[in-house]
């Protein structure tokens, strides 16, 4: 027979044992449902430059973690350098997939490396994130599991042909680095130029990554009285052939014009005031007066020492938060048994960002269809121009532009195809 | 016209630096029987401290060259005596050091990049020197950094000849060059000839890692081509000839920039190593005729 109104002691030992359990419990699955999502990031740290990035994306998850994670999961990055060589990045992405089964992959900065790498995760099915890689190809692969962050090239290249056109001229030299960024970069610059204002390059060559001597080129150049002339390389090899195209006399008037790499903080400091006037692409200037922009400017200078951040680094924390916004949205066992499972959520989930505004002011939109228009994110470049060289170098913004998604994608559908056969093979 | 002269400039400018290494490469094999591999990363290492002594002295421009030229030279000697001499000595002399000389140079050359990118890193340094616009002469643009080269080269050639063929200490480098045994029954002390020897050539490889710099900038990588451009500069000159060394830096300068300038400019090192090969099946002993040796 039930006692009442019951004891009050025996329902107090009651009580705590109940609330005892209860709380047990919840401690319990609090930690069944709270995991560690791991994050492979492959970057190009060659220079300081390039590990004061890699720090930052590192100092940005662990800034998540200590603000509480991401819906109670932590969030362990390990941080990788390929040096921009396509063999460490794919032995990088391979490790990240298949050893330490990260649930996302960063990077990479290089084209080079980035376009062998999906292949390799797309294999994996691993989710990647690009961080600053901007050769066209890398999204006209159609992985469903690859994500762009930064400007491609159809876009960027685009608006400094166009802008060359209409301001300076269409007879333009081009020269080129071997690497699939900066090929991709003069290429769809003389494509552009050639179809909307019907002028072939004056001289467009390529040359060799690291090639010491670019005179002899140039001199052709010269000889050929062009009205721009393209340089189109990472930092490194763009700064010499800058400096290299002054030396062998071709004249001030002639108008220089750097690829996306050319806002790379190297290039101005190995440039010298050979850069004063040369205008390139980019996603980002720590110019813009922003206050966000500054804001970043700000945390850069103060932790990382520098005052003029490139859009590498830009890019970089711009791709940390695209990341956390997935992580948010994610449905995330984080078993062992679960790694395929979450994977393709944190794939769904990055295919479910729009509307985030980066530092550059550009929007990136991700949707799910694995084509160049879901997944080529960001699709407004600025266009920046250099008023100093040196250590101290300064930039002012010349403007926007943002293209709609399908821009410079046709004709080419049997490159696409070609590609995506490669991916399946 | 032009445009012939403008790559003429060009050719020569670069071929006098492979020259300078050449020689560099030229004097040690004369005087070790030895090539020497370490030695683009000597030009390399020469090149970054230009950089130093301007950066640490504020000293102009051609003092650096002297002062890197100095160091360089003497990390050169403590790099024959500390290493090299005592793997000749257990090889049984400098005649028969051989393939194990050879496997030092290799390691010598992996072991100075890493000490330069421990002390410098692995980012590119511009050289701290502006030389301003050319000058020009009609449409000929005559960069002022290339005069300073020639005239540098030219300056350190007859000095360096000037030192062998005119002074005591030169006879004595010469004939160690010539025969180790009899110059010692001679009376001259070989292992010191040969450390001089080795010093001059990392020296004459740190002036054109110094008048490189402001053409280009300061890396660590920076020595592995100029190398093989060297070799081949002393192979087309003909191996163990000074003014050979020069003369075949020169052509393979001249070589290589005409051939980009005409044909495909991509190609452009190529044609130095095409070069190199026609030589040595046409004139295996180089330009000045030079009796290759064979080494053990």
């Amino acid at each position: 027979m039930n006692r009442y109104p019951p004891k009050k002691t025996g329902n107090g030992v009651r009580n705590a044992l109940l609330g005892f359990t209860a709380a047990s419990l919840m401690a319990v699955g609090s930690a069944a449902s709270a995991g560690v999502i791991e994050v492979g990031v492959s970057l190009r740290m060659k220079t300081e430059t390039g590990e004061k990035y890699g720090q930052m994306v590192v100092d940005e998850f662990e800034a998540i973690n200590a603000a509480g994670g991401v819906n109670g999961h932590t969030i362990e990055v390990k941080l990788l350098n390929d040096e921009c060589k396509s063999d460490i990045g794919v032995a990088n992405a391979t490790k990240f997939a298949y050893q330490d089964n990260v649930h996302l992959f960063i990077g990479s900065s290089c084209s080079s490396v980035s376009l062998p790498i999906v292949d390799v995760l797309h294999k994996a099915r691993v989710p990647m994130l690009i961080p600053h890689s901007t050769n066209y190809k890398i999204t006209l692969k159609g992985s469903p599991w690859v994500f762009r962050v930064p400007i491609s090239s159809r876009f960027s290249a685009a608006a400094a042909a166009k802008y060359t056109a209409e301001n300076i001229g269409t007879k333009i030299a081009y020269i080129w680095a071997s690497d699939a960024a900066s090929q991709a970069d003069a290429q769809k610059f003389y494509e552009y130029i050639e179809t909307y204002h019907g002028e072939p390059p004056v001289y467009a060559e390529q040359f060799q990554e690291g090639e010491l001597d670019l005179r002899a080129h140039l001199v052709k150049i010269k000889a050929l009285k062009p009205e721009a002339l393209m340089i189109s390389a990472q930092s490194q090899d763009f700064a010499r052939g800058l400096v290299q195209s002054y030396e062998v006399g071709i004249p001030p008037s002639v108008k220089r014009i750097g690829g996306s790499a050319a806002s790379n903080r190297p290039a101005p400091i190995l440039s010298g005031d050979a850069i004063k006037g040369v205008f390139f692409h980019a996603a980002f200037s720590y110019a813009d007066p922003d206050p966000k922009v500054q804001e970043f400017v700000k945390m850069t200078a103060d932790r990382y020492g520098v005052a003029n951040p490139d859009h590498d680094f830009s890019q970089a924390w711009d791709s940390v938060h695209v990341a956390r916004t997935a992580f948010e949205r994610a449905n995330l066992a984080l078993t062992d048994d679960s790694l395929a499972a979450d994977r393709a959520a944190i794939r769904d989930a990055l295919g479910t960002v729009t509307g985030y505004v980066t530092l550059g002011g550009g929007v990136v939109d991700f949707c799910a269809d694995p084509t160049p228009e879901c997944r080529d994110g960001n699709k407004t470049p600025v266009l920046i121009e250099y008023t100093k060289g040196g250590e101290d170098y300064e930039l002012r913004v010349i403007g926007k532009t943002t293209f709609d998604a399908d821009f410079g994608l046709a004709g080419m559908e049997e490159e696409a195809m070609k590609l995506r056969e490669s991916l399946d093979n | 016209m032009d445009l012939l002269l403008d790559f003429v400039i060009v050719g020569v400018s670069i071929g006098i630096v492979y020259g300078l290494v050449a020689l560099g490469i030229s004097l040690i094999f004369s005087g070790l029987d030895i090539v020497h591999f370490a030695h683009g990363e000597l030009y390399m290492i020469g090149s970054f401290l230009g950089i130093a002594v301007i950066a640490f002295t504020g000293v102009p421009y051609f003092w650096a060259l002297i002062g890197a030229m100095i160091i360089t030279g003497a990390l050169g000697v403590v790099i024959e005596r500390v290493f090299y001499r005592r793997l000749t000595r257990g090889g049984g002399g400098y005649t028969v050091a051989g393939m194990g000389m050879i496997i030092c140079g290799f390691g010598m050359s992996v072991a100075l990049q890493n000490v330069a990118y421990l002390l410098w890193g692995a980012a590119p340094h511009p050289y701290p020197v502006t030389f301003g616009m050319p000058i020009f002469l009609g449409n000929i643009a005559l960069p002022k950094s290339y005069l300073y080269i020639l005239v540098c080269a030219l300056v350190l050639m007859t000095v360096l000849h000037t030192f062998l063929t005119r002074t005591r200490l030169g006879l004595a480098v010469r004939a160690v060059a010539y025969n180790k045994d009899t110059s010692y029954l001679m009376g001259v002390n070989v292992p010191v000839m040969i450390s001089l020897i080795f010093g001059v050539a990392c020296a004459m490889a740190a002036a054109a890692g110094v008048l490189i710099g402001p053409i280009n900038y300061v890396q660590i990588e920076m020595g592995y081509l100029m190398l093989l451009k060297a070799f081949a500069a002393a192979v087309v000159g003909g191996f163990g000839s000074l003014p050979g060394a020069l003369l075949g830096g020169i052509v393979v300068g001249l070589f290589e920039t005409l051939c980009a300038g005409y044909l495909i400019a991509s190609y452009k090192d190529i044609y130095a190593f095409l070069l190199l090969i026609v030589v040595l099946m046409v004139r295996p002993t180089g330009l000045l005729g030079i009796l290759v040796k064979v080494k053990a």
